[in-house]
This record gives C-alpha cells, structure tokens and sequence, in this order.
C-alpha cells in the first residue's frame, strides 16, 4: 500500500512537468534529448497511474477482506474475544500476555494465556477428540478426488474421440456442477434414503428389505471410522463426484484437444496402438490440467462443510461420524446466531487449517518437481 | 467418396491377401504342424470387432464403429445418472404424500393430482409455510437473491476486468509484485478467516441489513480477474496501441474497446458468478442474521428443518430446490455455448 501511494506521489509531480517544460519552450532552447523523452515520460505516467487505478478495487477488496482479516485472525486466535462484540473496541483493548481467566467449555479454565487456543485443543481430550475426528472426515472426503480425477480423464477421452453429439454429453454433464448444493443435497438425501423409502436402496435391492443399506442414518456419534459411519462418508463422496465430474470433464477435454496431433501421428507411425499413445502421449500433455486440478480439489476439499451438515441435518453441530473439520469452527463460530460462540479458538482452529492446507499444497508442488526429473 | 474407394480397393486386395495368408498359414503347418483352435476362433470373434490377429486382418472401420458403440453407450449411461436426480426431482416435487415421495422412482408416486389436491400443492405449501414458519415471503426472498447475485456481479466483473486488462495490457511499476500479492490471497482458506469477517460485518451491522452479501463482491473478483486476463493475452495489442496514438486514454480504451472485444469472456465469467451468487448458500448462512433478507438456498434449510421429522409432506422440500433450480437451468441452457467455449478457452491455456 504504501508502495502505491509514493508512486501516485511521483506520479502527480510528473504530471505538472510537461507544462514546466512547455513554459520553458518558449524562451529557452531545450536540448533535443530532452524533448524527445518527454512523450515516453508522459506515456509512463499514464501507464503507471492508469494501471494502479485499474487494480486499485481489487486490491482494496483483497488486502481488506482477505488479508486484514487474515492479520486479524491471527491476532484473535491468541486472545480472550469470545462473543462477537464490536471488534475494534475489542482490538483496541486487548491486553497482551495479561493472565486473563478464559472460559473455556464445559466450565473449564485455563489461567496461562500464552498460546491458550493452540495448547487447549490438544491438551483437552475433548477437543483434541473432536480434532482428531473431524480432521479424520475431512480427509477421508478427499478420496473422492482421484475416483473424481480417473473418472473425468475417462469420461474425457471418451468425448474427445470424434462422434457426433460429444458436445451434448459435455453440456449434460455440466448441469450438475451449475446446480444449487443446497438442492442436490436435498435430493440425494432423500435418494439414499434409509430402508424402503431411498430409491438407491430400491434400484439396488428391490423389495428385500433385508439387504437395505443404512446410507445416511449418521446419529449414533460413534467414532468416524465404525463401519456405519464409512458408509455415511461415501454418500458424501459419491455426491461430491458426481457434482464435480462435468467442470474436470471440460478441463480435460480442452486439454486433450490441444495435445500436439503430430505427436500423436509420429507415434501411431512408429507403431504405437491407443493405449501406449495415451500413456506416454496425451497423459504427459495433459499433466499441467491434471496437476491444477489436484491441487485445487485438495484445498477445496480440506474446506468441505455445507454437504455434509446439510445431507444428516447436524445443524451446526459436530457429530463424529460425519462433520468435517471446517464444522467445528462453524459450531465455535458466531455465524447463524450461535448462542455461545467462541470465536478466538474458531480463529486458532482456522489457523491450523491453513497451515495444513499449506502444507499439503507445498507437498503436492514438491511431488511434481521430482516427478518432472 | 474415398471410404468407397478405399472398400473397393479392398474388396479386390481380399482375394490375393489371403491366397498369402493361405500359403503363410502352410508353411506354418509345415513349421509347426498344429493351428490352435480356440486361437483361431478366438481371432474370429474379435475379428468381428475390427482386431486383427495372427490368423485374420483387422479392419480399422470396424474397430471404430465397435469403439464408437462402446463409448456411446458408457457416455449415455453416465449422461442418464447426471440427469437422473433432476428428473427425479422434477417428480418428487409432485409426489402427494411421504409414501407417495418414498414411491416415486421414475414418476410421481401418489401425484398430487390424484389425491384431490392442487397440481402444484407442494409449492403453494412452500409458500404457505415460508409464511408460516420462517415469517417471510419466498418471492421477497427470490428478491433479495437476485439483488445479492446482480449487483455484486455486475460490478465485480466490470472491477476484475479492469484489473485484468491493466494486467494484460498495461507496463506498470509493481506489476509482478502486485500480481503475486493477489495470487497469494487465494492461498488463504476462508474457513480460517471467516469467523473474522462475521465479526467485521458485524461491527459495521452488514449482518443485519444485508450489505455483507453486497459490498464484499462489488471489489472484483481474483479468479475472475485470472480468467479474464487469460482472455485479454488473445487480444491483439495493437488495437490498443492505434487507440492511443489517436489519443485515447486508458479510461476510453477500456471503456470502448477492452470491454466490447472482451465481452464473451466477460459474459461468461459474469454468467457463471451470476449462477454461483444465485447457489451462495454458506455466504448468506454464515453472514445474513436478519430472517427477512435471506436468500433462496438458506430458506430452503430452514424450511427442511421445519419439515424433517414432521408429519407434513417433506416433498415441499424438493419442490422448493426446483424453484431454486429451475432459473439457473434456464440460463444454462440458453447460454452453455458461452460458458463451455469460455471454460474450454481458460482450460486449453493452463
């Protein structure tokens, strides 16, 4: 920010020069030099004045609402700011390494403030159970990536050979994606519903009710890996895939269209059938769409909520079996007028999660770059 | 023309090739005095398909129509599960009872229609209990959604273009530096920020009047900013350069030719955050306390709320996730040549 005010700075002195110089003209001789550099001059100026005006809204918005907000949660997640009082009264007052007593929950105490959030969730066993296990169901939401990614590239190849009607099934499969969750979720809820009544039950098994699968009955607050709760996730997964296959779809087909034909020829000449031609052809070509979409699947997927609250009706709440890790910051945070909000730990458990999903993506980028050696 | 061409000429290759596939098959009896059966059927079988084998040449028409079957038919049954659940919505949505909902699999089961009710009961009970149970009306809502998806939209895009087109187009100090900095942003979660913006908003009572679905996107948005300047790259500098040596401003430039020759690009990301504010469940939870401002997706949640495990039809449910559906399906459908063309153009570029 700073960097930008300097420059308009420097860029409102340039801009009375020209007229100086044009005053000067008319008496004085200017040497040549000096009057040639003066339209690029004026033409940086404008360059640089329009360019940072042209970015100024979104910076504005980004360094406001993402990065400020950001600062602040750092800052938060090392106080006492519970209830969502004004914050700038809060941040005004806030008294670093006082040993403030803290609630915490169930009526416990904590007196030493120094990283009270961070040490809070693995000391408690509570909370470091409800860590353990909503990260464990976030995590296991991620399988969905690669049956989403291997499906897509196939569904891909599939529309990329040359019959007619491949942009129709490409149009199709992108319905679901453009789909409200909340409507889907809704709907499948009621496809997988538990005995007689889920239609995916119906389809599967008929009428031997014996045979029904329990899809989504998820209140037995059980630990997030009893074989019931496994089932409950997989409806997440199948869900989350089907709604994401048709955009990954469009990805890859545009991305095998652009795999060089002549690359393709030459190794067809050299006597490659369709299979090799795919590995050792289009998959290198196609690895760059393949990678962005893995790591932008991954951070996505670490930030899973909406579907699984919404699918076995949690309502905020943390159920083991099925809420993700973003849930128990939803259930700490002051969102949706919760009774008894907690938002510094909220902000201390957002703070994981980002070093996590940093983590993660840093691994990926290093995967990459061994596998390009 | 040529495929005929290419049939005739092997109509008449057929007799000599295999007059040679005849003797190579002697000699190889000579060799080797046993041909394998089952090989040999084998090699009929998937001759028929087009492969070829040791004992018969394959045909290259064939093995592409017998591909093209295959994937015809995996394609039409993955086309029939993506539209499936919204077939079957269409359905539920006039199923007339619970048993009637849990009977209906490829048409209503006990429709509305039979059971002396209205055709569109399950709507009208929508409304009514939106009324009832939440004290706000849907098409107020519906208002409220299409206020929260165009403004924020429309001046967003026009936002993230400008910012895109000073990226493409425009040497400034500081580009990279400003170009990484907001790249950087999208690295940061919004879980972990947004017990924090709740509290922002909250401070400057956006939560209880709505303007904290508004504001926040009128500033642009990264990706789109992304997309767009994806678009501009494709754009000749040239038009630019003309425009001002007849002395243009950066302001006329952009106003009279970025934004006219980036139109496409700009529709379709418009099109498609249009569709993403319309979905916007969890920014109208998370931000909006006032139950009059709600947008269509959070009514939806409240209504099921009201509705699961009660004894009233959750059918009105489904009903209410058609209304939310149907527009948005409307406009996809009228638009997709757009919005796959756009996504195929950004896709075909990373």
């Amino acid at each position: 920010m700073e960097n930008k005010n300097t420059n308009l700075e420097e860029a409102e002195a340039l801009a009375e020069m020209p007229e100086v110089e044009a005053v000067m003209g008319d008496g004085a001789a200017v040497a040549p030099a000096k009057k040639r550099k003066k339209p690029i001059n004026q033409q940086k100026l404008q360059d640089n004045l329009w360019g940072w005006l042209f970015c100024t809204p979104l910076i504005v918005g980004t360094t406001l609402f993402v990065y400020i907000a950001f600062v602040i949660a750092i800052l938060l997640s090392f106080s006492n700011y519970q209830e969502a009082t004004p914050l700038w009264n809060f941040l005004g007052n806030i008294e670093w390494g006082s040993a403030a007593i803290v609630r915490v929950e169930s009526g416990e105490f904590i007196t030493d403030t120094s990283l009270i959030w961070y040490r809070y969730i693995f000391e408690s066993t509570t909370q470091s159970n409800d860590f353990w296990y909503t990260l464990f169901n976030t995590v296991f939401y991620l399988i969905g990536i690669p049956i989403g990614m291997i499906l897509s590239v196939f569904f891909a190849v599939c529309m990329s050979r040359d019959i007619k009607g491949a942009n129709i099934f490409r149009v199709i499969y992108y319905i679901p994606c453009v789909a409200s969750t909340v409507a889907i979720t809704y709907t499948f809820q009621r496809l997988f519903a538990t005995g007689g009544s889920g239609v995916i039950n119906r389809l599967l098994f008929g009428d031997d009710s014996t045979r029904y699968i329990n899809w989504l009955n998820g209140a037995q607050n059980t630990r997030p890996w009893s074989s019931g709760a496994i089932i409950y996730k997989w409806v997440i997964i199948i869900m989350s895939v089907w709604k994401g296959l048709g955009g990954t779809i469009i990805l890859y087909v545009a991305g095998l269209s652009g795999v060089n034909a002549s690359h393709k020829e030459a190794a067809s000449i050299d006597g490659a059938n369709a299979w090799i031609t795919f590995w050792k052809i289009e998959i290198p070509q196609l690895w760059p769409t393949i990678f962005y979409n893995m790591v932008t699947a991954v951070i996505g997927g670490m930030q899973i909520y909406t579907e699984p609250d919404l699918l076995f009706s949690t309502n905020g709440g943390v159920n083991f079996e099925v809420t993700p890790y973003v849930g128990k910051i939803f259930y700490l945070g002051p969102m949706g007028n919760n009774p008894s909000p907690n938002c510094a730990y909220a902000c201390a458990l957002g703070i994981i999660l980002a070093l996590i999903i940093f983590v993660l993506t840093l691994f990926q980028f290093l995967i990459d770059s061994k596998m390009d050696k | 023309m040529s495929e005929n061409l290419n049939e005739n000429l092997n109509e008449e290759l057929e007799a000599p090739v295999e007059e040679v596939a005849a003797e190579a098959t002697e000699v190889a009896e000579a060799v080797a005095p046993k041909v394998n059966p089952i090989g040999k059927a084998w090699g009929a079988f998937i001759n028929l398909f087009g492969f070829s084998s040791k004992y018969y040449p394959g045909s290259k028409k064939r093995k592409k129509i017998f591909f093209d079957v295959l994937v015809y038919i995996v394609l039409i049954l993955g086309g029939f599960t993506m539209l499936y659940p919204f077939w079957w919505m269409i359905c539920a949505s006039f199923a007339g009872s619970s048993i009637g909902l849990a009977d209906t699999v490829f048409w209503p089961g006990a429709p509305t229609w039979t059971l002396d009710q209205a055709i569109f009961q399950n709507y009208i009970d929508f409304f009514d209990s939106a009324t009832l149970t939440i004290n706000t009306n849907v098409w107020a809502t519906i208002g409220w959604t299409l206020i929260y998806s165009i403004v924020p939209v429309v001046v967003g895009v026009i936002t993230s273009a400008s910012a895109a087109f000073a990226f493409a187009k425009i040497e400034w100090y500081g580009r990279n530096i400003v170009f990484f900095y907001l790249l950087a942003a999208i690295m940061i979660p919004g879980p972990s920020i947004m017990v924090v913006q709740y509290c922002i908003y909250y401070s400057w009572g956006w939560t209880e009047n709505g303007l904290s679905m508004i504001i926040p996107g009128m500033f642009g948005s990264i990706m789109t900013a992304f997309f767009i300047r994806q678009f501009l790259f494709g754009l000749p500098t040239s038009i630019i350069e003309a425009a001002k040596i007849d002395g243009a401003g950066y302001w006329r430039i952009f106003w009279g030719f970025v934004l006219p020759l980036a139109l496409p690009a700009i529709m379709a990301q418009g099109i498609l955050s249009f569709m993403g504010c319309w979905n916007n469940y969890l920014g109208c939870y998370m931000f909006v306390d006032n139950t009059k401002l709600y947008n269509l997706p959070v009514l939806i949640k409240k209504i099921s709320d009201n509705y699961s495990g009660g004894a009233k039809n959750p059918a009105v449910t489904i009903a209410a996730s058609v209304i939310s559906i149907l527009p948005i399906l409307i406009l996809f459908a009228s638009c997709q040549n757009l919005i796959i063309g756009s996504l195929m153009l950004t896709g075909s570029k990373e």
